[in-house]
């Protein structure tokens, strides 16, 4: 890299840096008392891709987010070889929409990925979420294998002390966590913070050292989402994450945003808690990133506003 | 005439060879079983096909050999067409001299030995020794052990070419036994063909035997006429060496049908004849035989050959099998559709179409999996993958119905193992922390989350009838250094009960619950 470039990438990083720790300054101490933005826009009633466009505008449009120029990396859920009605996945028509509204903020790209469980091109492929996602312009990047990863020390992690990570996070400018919301055998519950568990490498080492505790040490990494948006349009309430029927699935029709994954995880389980029993404190992770001050489940004291369409 | 003929059956042999190599590329089979409808025409496959499928593939290669002789083996077999490749390449290397073929005795007695050792056993169902010198399924182990490794290299270079284009293909298991055996039967008929043309095909070749048996019956054979001024021009051109110009006999148990000799001929004399009942004298009769003796001689050795290829057929179907084969320890995990591990035995020629199918790549060749009478038959391996649940390629694509094709709904009720939950390694047990791993990945909710004492915790419960065996939980499962969920093979496959439906109350959500 010549030198010029070199210093140029790192002056916009370190601006990139300062105004992002700034924000997320600004909405975990002044969001009481000044009310300016809003910390969670939770929607409710329609489709997926109308709940996000209510959603963003709460949020102050997806210009907040994304800059002119910059690479993109969404992060959708599409953990399984199933079928979009099956809600194993995250909705592909939010992420089209997304991926659409991020390329016309003028970003230079927008990449998607995940880390499958189930054969790769399979779970790319019928989760619908590939063809959306190309068809509004963006890239999809393969992580079936280790050669796409790269090892990141993670200081603040009490049990996860590194994990390898996909190359598109480490290398974009921002980038949007999509999760959907899932009821999860072993995680108890599957969504932004859980959602994690598709950027790395080795899943395995998490479930072998306590799985919740990983979930939340992940979330202190650096390169954190600028944005996390929910997806509840299917609610998949038992037999996740994989699910068996759609019988396993409830119509939930709500959208969740947030910069604050803690509060936005929070947010989506007391949701959740209305199709069927979930205390918070049993989610164990939401408790554990709580403490490490990744964000906040104390959501009664954010500023959330509620669309109903 | 000839020359079109030859130049078509050359055109058709090469195309069978790239349809067939095809079938075990990953570029070409990944998203098409087209290529594998291919490999049902190939004569082992065709005869097993007939037991456990269907019977049309082996009646049209028996009536083609039945009206020009061995056909197969110039036209169909890939491995014919790779010999024939190398035979024409070492010209441009040899002398000129050498380069001529010369006449050669028949090796009968090696021929037909080998015929019987790999025949005996397969009519008592003992597939192994025919599936280590059948042509096309060495012709497979070679494309899957070797071209599709070398094509897989190939991909992965352009994937660093192309990072954001081309997709990085992971390395599968290597087995170094299966592909040891690939390339030295590779080496050995490649030497073969450099050399002598086919003689693999008339000495090894179980395939070669018996279609050379039934060639004696052929309708058209290869005859020469009076026009033959002993030129030689078709003896040097003859890679099967089986023009015996002397006795103006062309011996037709080892001609290949390959017309080589009928383009050569300037004089037009040598051409297939009708020969419907009648014979000519090939060297081994002349000598051994007295004239008038020739005629039914012949032909009952060619109603003999037919008989073994029915007798064959009748034996296997009538399941001698477990009667001459031992039962060592088995713990292999048969691919779906496979039945049972007798009839993957007593089918399979471990021609590997399916391991170069399985897009899990968690098909290896066996090494001691299933005894002795197993090794290099498909068997699963959940190291790297388990078996998708929406997948049934590997049953779509085995041409000799030692995998029985089965529709994904069937497949996923086949349970090929049973998945051993053992607590004393489970994570929730051994370290007190919530893990589900096993659960995640079951497919049909086998495996469930139930609370585990007081501690708040959720531990894995199994119910077997409904486990099918895909491995998702023994492959995910992070318990070292023994996992706590292992698959055990059925050695016959059986049926599981059908996933439950766990209807639930749907719900009204009006509020956020925030």
């Amino acid at each position: 890299m010549e030198r010029r470039n070199f210093l140029k990438t790192a002056l916009l990083g370190g601006i990139a840096g300062v105004v992002q720790l700034k924000s997320n300054v600004l909405s975990a101490s002044e969001s009481i008392s000044v009310k300016k933005e809003n910390d969670i826009v939770a929607v409710m009633g329609g489709e997926p891709e109308v709940m996000y466009a209510k959603a963003i505008k709460a949020m102050g449009g997806i210009s907040a987010f994304v800059k002119k120029g910059q690479k993109v990396v969404v992060k959708p859920n599409i953990g399984w070889d199933k079928k979009p009605e099956m809600a194993a996945n995250t909705n592909p028509k939010l992420v089209a929409a997304i991926v659409k509204d991020c390329l016309a903020a003028g970003a230079s790209e927008v990449v998607v990925f995940d880390h499958t469980c189930d054969e790769w091109q399979s779970c790319y492929k019928n989760s619908g979420i590939e063809e959306a996602a190309k068809a509004e312009g963006a890239k999809m990047a393969f992580a079936h294998d280790e050669k796409y990863y790269r090892d990141v020390q993670i200081t603040k992690g009490l049990r996860l002390k590194n994990a390898k990570i996909h190359e598109s996070i480490l290398d974009c400018d921002v980038w949007i966590n999509v999760p959907v919301l899932k009821n999860h055998g072993g995680a108890k519950m599957s969504i932004a913070m859980k959602n994690f568990m598709g950027i790395v490498w080795d899943r395995r080492f998490w479930h072998a050292n306590d799985l919740q505790q990983c979930i939340a040490d992940c979330t202190t990494i650096a390169k954190m989402p600028v944005l996390n948006i929910v997806d509840a349009y299917r609610v998949m309430t038992q037999n996740g994450p994989k699910g068996k029927s759609a019988e396993d699935v409830q119509m939930g029709k709500a959208l969740f945003m947030s910069s604050d994954i803690v509060a936005v995880d929070t947010a989506a389980v007391r949701f959740f808690n209305q199709f069927r029993e979930m205390k918070l404190e049993d989610v164990g992770h939401i408790g554990q990133a709580d403490k490490l001050k990744v964000g906040t489940s104390d959501i009664d004291k954010l500023t959330i506003e509620r669309i109903k369409i | 005439m000839y020359k079109f003929l030859k130049r078509t059956r050359v055109a058709l042999s090469l195309l069978f060879l790239v349809l067939i190599t095809l079938s075990f590329l990953f570029f070409s089979n990944r998203e098409t079983q087209f290529f594998s409808f291919f490999l049902k025409l190939q004569f082992v496959p065709s005869v097993l096909g007939a037991i456990t499928g269907s019977v049309i593939f082996l009646v049209i290669l028996l009536l083609l050999t039945l009206l020009f002789g061995r056909v197969y083996c110039s036209t169909l077999c890939p491995m014919g067409t790779l010999q024939d490749f190398v035979t024409w390449s070492a010209k441009y290397v040899k002398t000129k001299k050498n380069n001529r073929f010369k006449y050669d005795k028949p090796y009968n007695w090696l021929r037909y030995s080998v015929l019987a050792l790999v025949g005996l056993p397969f009519i008592f169902g003992i597939t192994l020794p025919l599936a280590y010198l059948d042509p096309y399924s060495n012709y497979g182990r070679i494309s899957n052990e070797i071209l599709s490794r070398t094509e897989q290299f190939i991909h992965n270079g352009f994937s660093q070419i192309f990072p954001d284009t081309v997709f990085f293909r992971s390395y599968s298991v290597f087995v170094a036994g299966s592909f040891a055996f690939a390339l030295i039967y590779l080496l050995m008929v490649l030497i073969f063909s450099a050399l002598k043309g086919r003689l693999y095909c008339n000495t090894l070749c179980p395939v070669g035997s018996i279609l050379g048996l039934i060639s004696r019956f052929s309708i058209f054979k290869p005859t020469i006429n009076e026009n033959c001024n002993h030129c030689m021009a078709c003896v040097q051109k003859c890679k099967s060496q089986c023009i015996d110009i002397k006795n103006k006999s062309v011996d037709e148990t080892r001609c290949v049908a390959c017309l080589d000799c009928m383009q050569i001929c300037k004089r037009g004399a040598i051409s297939y004849k009708f020969s419907w009942g009648k014979t000519k004298k090939s060297t081994i009769e002349v000598d051994s035989a007295k004239p008038d003796m020739i005629e039914s001689k012949d032909r009952r050795r060619a109603i003999i050959a037919l008989g073994l290829v029915g007798t064959a057929l009748a034996a296997r179907a009538a399941n001698f099998g477990p009667v001459l084969t031992s039962k060592p320890k088995i713990t292999g995990i048969a691919p779906p559709g496979s039945q049972s591990i007798e009839h993957l035995k007593k089918n399979c020629t471990a021609c590997h179409a399916c391991i170069a199918a399985c897009p899990n790549g968690i098909i290896k060749p066996a090494t001691g999996e299933y005894g002795l009478d197993g090794i290099l038959l498909p068997v699963l391996n959940f190291k790297d993958h388990f078996c998708g649940y929406e997948c049934n390629i590997c049953t779509q694509v085995c041409p000799n119905g030692a995998l029985q094709p089965m529709t994904v709904e069937d497949k996923q009720l086949c349970q090929i193992g049973k998945a051993h939950f053992s607590l004393k390694s489970c994570i929730v047990f051994t370290d007190r922390t919530d893990c589900g791993a096993c659960d995640e990945h079951c497919p049909t909710k086998a495996i469930t989350m139930v609370p585990y004492r007081d501690f708040g915790l959720f531990i894995p419960k199994l119910n077997k009838d409904i486990c099918i065996g895909c491995g998702g939980c023994e492959y995910i499962c992070p318990a070292v250094p023994v996992k706590a969920m292992i698959v055990h093979g059925n050695e016959i496959h059986s049926l599981a009960q059908k996933p439950t439906r766990d209807e639930q109350k749907k719900v009204k959500v009006d509020e956020f619950g925030f």
